[in-house]
């Protein structure tokens, strides 16, 4: 005969057995609590006793905005803040920005700034040469301590001569342990340079890989890797390290940086130059249109008036109505323009691969249940023969 | 008075075969300075190897002669470079971004521009001289172009956006005259302590969702992600393209 258990003793026979053991810590509760202030306590480097200052109102509210966000799946909460007051070292690092935020090779370099600064138990910093109105992106996601600002009309245009200067006048005030610049080929690199130059040292370029005694820079054309240790001044190639993600950092506002330049180079502005000229994979914004345009002139009138390379769908190029050479999608080109304007394209999963990386989609389609309009950032249900006629008019109204 | 421009150009080597040629981008500047209009006064320059084969590709593009100055292997060219151009006070010196074999790191315009006081502009696809100064257009990714203006003189670093090379010919290329100049050979202490590894292809990199449960990193793999989706459902012709103009021009697609 078996006898049956009793669950609710053996609980109680073993809290008794394990109570000694734990009073000694955890006098009046078995299960621990969580102290969250204990815990920032000792995620802040160098800590000391003074208490974290509270995420401002502003912070708190990006934060919400960033947990509120549709898209890839993120952690569920914002993670908690993490703050270093007395850094070892100073880790720079200057992205180009784009029309004030940061591109992904940006992100890839404060990662890469991060791994640095944690390495060396350091703090890092970027420096966001910006207009004066324009708003500054959010840094503290992407992994900066301290932001350092430097606002002045020139950075509207280009002025590479001008940010050389507030570059050299940060290294002046912050003395960090390294500089790290995007290798791109009109920004960071060509920055990178003439810092170098200016400083008299040696820079590492196309760098690879990098740690703290140790960088990898690809030279010899491509076909060796140089390793060499770090110096001042590090130009990182694409995709080099990880963006900083699920943690956010203080980007903690220091005073704006002065700085004087005697530009040489006079900006002149874009050159106007024909969209339908460079290959489709390098346009900046493509008008495409696929088997819901039946009205080809309207179609190629507002994609010229708007200055969009054209693109299309299979069915489009397959019919004849556009070039081969047009096609976006899997068999035809992978397009990441900065926006991607669509007319009467239901959006099949071989057309939406191929516009996976634009960073905005707009559509205009008949159909409110079609994948395109999932996909898109602003959808019109609506006949593009009807919308296109009015967008051009309107582009031209606008235009004068 | 006919400005002296100069050109330097290096050895390169073809990606695919590892052949001797001449470095595509270092040709690209050739090419730029022999279509400039008034001709200047060409003077082009290489700096190593005088028995370098690769020399004789740059003389078949019809070039008369090519400069050497000649340096061993290890030396660092940069400051035989400054103290020949010194003597030559080029008002334009063309080059190409980086070389194709060595550090490759595109320093030395950089540095021959500080040491003789001229201006800079990075990645350059046309030039064209105007008196005492020089207009220039860079080519920016996606097929921009920027139009740029620098008093001379002035140094012009090339892309490869610049027009192509034109194809080189076998007789100039024999009949070209390499003169071969004395240098001091500065050695490199730093490229001495360097460790040189073959490089390895990197992977591209993949978006990996992270974080969530499963189920959210599935459907991240799988399913179309959403826009932040605005939805306008049949609206009039001119209320639709009124959104469509405002989100462009907030996004900075399109300027009025």
């Amino acid at each position: 005969m078996t006898i049956r258990r009793d669950p609710r003793a053996e609980l109680e026979r073993r809290r008794q057995r394990d109570a000694p053991a734990q009073s000694a810590t955890e006098p009046s509760t078995a299960r621990l609590r969580r102290d969250p202030r204990a815990e920032r306590a000792q995620r802040r480097l160098g800590g000391e006793a003074t208490p974290p200052p509270q995420p401002s109102s502003a912070q708190r509210a990006r934060e919400a905005s960033a947990g509120e966000r549709v898209g890839a799946p993120g952690p569920g909460p914002s993670p908690a803040p993490r703050f270093i007051d007395a850094p070892a070292c100073l880790i720079l690092a200057v992205p180009d920005l784009e029309a004030g935020r940061l591109t992904a090779h940006d992100r890839d370099l404060l990662g890469a700034a991060r791994i640095l600064a944690d390495s060396l138990s350091g703090g890092v910093v970027a420096l966001a040469c910006l207009e004066p109105a324009a708003p500054a992106d959010d840094f503290g996601s992407a992994g900066v301590d301290r932001l350092l600002p430097a606002r002045d009309a020139v950075f509207a245009g280009y002025a590479p001569e001008a940010k050389t200067a507030a570059v050299l006048a940060a290294i002046e005030r912050l003395k960090p342990r390294h500089v790290l610049l995007p290798d791109s080929a009109v920004g960071g690199g060509d920055l990178a340079r003439r810092l170098a130059v200016r400083l008299g040292v040696r820079l590492a370029a196309n760098v690879q890989r990098l740690a703290a005694d140790e960088i990898a820079c690809r030279g010899d054309g491509g076909r060796s890797d140089i390793l060499r240790r770090p110096p001042l001044i590090i130009a990182l190639a694409p995709e080099a390290a990880e963006p900083v993600t699920g943690a956010r950092h203080e980007a903690r506002a220091l005073d704006p940086m002065a700085f004087a330049a005697a530009p040489r180079l006079v900006d002149g502005g874009l050159a106007a130059i024909d969209p339908n000229a460079v290959p489709l994979k390098e346009a900046d914004f493509i008008v495409s249109a696929g088997n819901g345009v039946t009205d080809w002139n309207a179609f190629h009138t507002v994609a010229g008036v708007l200055g969009g390379a054209e693109g299309g769908s299979r069915v489009v190029c397959d019919a004849g109505l556009l070039p081969r050479g047009r096609q976006v999608g899997a068999s035809g080109t992978l397009v990441e323009p900065r926006c991607y304007l669509a007319f009467g394209i239901a959006g099949a999963p071989q057309h939406l691969q191929g516009i996976a990386r634009c960073e905005r989609v707009v559509a205009v389609n008949t159909d409110l249940h079609a994948d395109m309009v999932k996909r898109a950032d602003l959808a019109v249900i609506a006949d593009a023969q009807a919308v296109m006629p009015a967008l051009a008019r309107l582009a031209r109204e606008k235009r004068g | 008075m006919t400005p002296a421009v100069a050109v330097l150009v290096s050895a390169g080597r073809h990606p695919a075969s590892d052949r001797a040629r001449r470095a595509d981008r270092d040709a690209r500047a050739l090419e730029l300075a022999l279509r400039l209009s008034p001709p200047g006064n060409l003077h082009v320059i290489h700096a190593g190897d005088p028995r370098e084969p690769a020399l004789r590709d740059y003389l078949g593009m019809g070039i008369a002669s090519l400069i050497v100055l000649d340096l061993p292997p290890a030396a660092d060219p940069i400051p035989a470079l400054i103290e020949y151009l010194k003597g030559v006070r080029p008002q334009l010196l063309l080059a190409g971004t980086a070389a194709e074999a060595g550090e490759c790191s595109g320093l030395l315009p950089y540095a021959l521009a500080q040491a003789l006081d001229a201006a800079l502009a990075a990645d350059i696809a046309e030039v064209a001289l105007a008196g005492d100064r020089v207009d220039l257009l860079q080519a920016l990714p996606r097929g921009r172009r920027r139009r740029l203006s620098a008093a001379l003189p002035a140094v012009v670093t090339v892309g490869s956006a610049a027009p192509p090379a034109r194809p080189f010919a076998f007789g100039p290329a024999r009949r070209g005259r390499i003169e071969i100049v004395g240098a001091a050979a500065v050695p490199d202490a730093e490229r001495a302590q360097w460790q040189l590894r073959p490089a390895r292809p990197r992977p591209k990199r993949l978006k990996v969702a992270t974080g969530g449960s499963a189920d959210e990193r599935l459907r991240a793999a799988t399913e179309i992600a959403p826009g932040r989706g605005r939805l306008l459902v049949d609206p009039p012709p001119i209320e639709a393209a009124r959104a469509i103009w405002d989100y462009l021009l907030a996004e900075g697609i399109v300027r009025s």
